[in-house]
């Protein structure tokens, strides 16, 4: 695997969509972490799962989508901001806990 | 990098990735759900271990490590380095949610894997070989003596402190 100037942006963009996917996560009051331990918590965080659907779903539009906004930054942006709002306010409903534990 | 050597070597660092992640997030110390529970007492009634039992149910049951390496492995082949592993990643997420489970080992089999096949693919070890590499590592595990396969897997939980408290 060779790393062109390409490659960079795009791990950039990477990196960009976790941290807003973290960062506004946070300010929606998800807990950075789950709690201890965290194997057995099914508690939503900032950090698991909001960075993992963050960075699937930039995956996934940088593969598929045309985009040229600065070089894909906003794009990552609002995949991080989307991730997090979505992890807080949908994530429950569409995937519930088991035995219906929405919260 | 010859053909063969290079899926030898993929199937082990496939097997000790997938291995010490599922015991690590804690496969072997309680089966998640019913069918886990029975295949453990089942391996055990055979005369093998509970915990390896319990770690064999558990797989069977939901994607953990051993899913997310393998589909890691195919997302990385078909999509590309790392791609289609972060694509994989989540898809085995929603999985897990989907079976039960809180999704933590599957999530991080298939981001570590993606990290050693785009690590070890300047040695010219390519993703098809993962993916044959993690048939033959699940191979081990499920397929050849389930009573065998227990007993390892046993004392490598209780190794890591993962050992089950449930007899």
């Amino acid at each position: 695997m060779i790393i062109h100037a390409n490659e960079t942006y795009i791990i950039l963009n990477y990196g960009l969509a976790i941290i807003f996917a973290i960062v506004v996560g946070l300010i929606v009051k998800l807990p950075l972490l789950p709690e201890r331990p965290m194997r057995d918590s099914w508690t939503l965080s900032a950090v698991f799962p909001t960075a993992i659907i963050a960075l699937g779903l930039s995956a996934i539009i940088f593969k598929m989508v045309i985009f040229d906004l600065y070089l894909g930054m906003v794009v990552a942006i609002i995949i991080g901001i989307f991730s997090a709002l979505f992890t807080k306010f949908l994530f429950d409903h569409i995937f519930p806990k088991p035995g219906g534990g929405i919260k | 990098m010859n053909e063969l050597i290079g899926i030898a070597a993929a199937a082990v660092i496939s097997w000790i990735n997938f291995v010490i992640i599922d015991t690590w997030m804690g496969l072997p110390e309680s089966p998640g759900v019913k069918g886990a529970d029975a295949i453990g007492r089942s391996v055990k009634k055979r005369g093998g271990d509970l915990a390896g039992g319990f770690f064999q149910g558990n797989i069977v049951c939901s994607p953990d490590a051993s899913a997310g390496t393998l589909l890691g492995a195919v997302g990385c082949y078909a999509i590309g380095i790392p791609e289609g592993g972060f694509i994989a990643a989540l898809l085995v997420y929603i999985g897990n949610r989907l079976c039960a489970d809180p999704g933590y080992a599957g999530t991080t089999g298939a981001l570590s894997i993606t990290i050693i096949i785009a690590l070890t693919s300047f040695i010219g070890l390519n993703p098809a070989y993962y993916v044959v590499g993690m048939v033959i590592a699940i191979l081990t595990i499920q397929g050849i003596s389930h009573t065998q396969a227990s007993i390892l897997l046993g004392k490598i939980a209780k190794k890591m402190g993962r050992y089950t408290k449930i007899c």
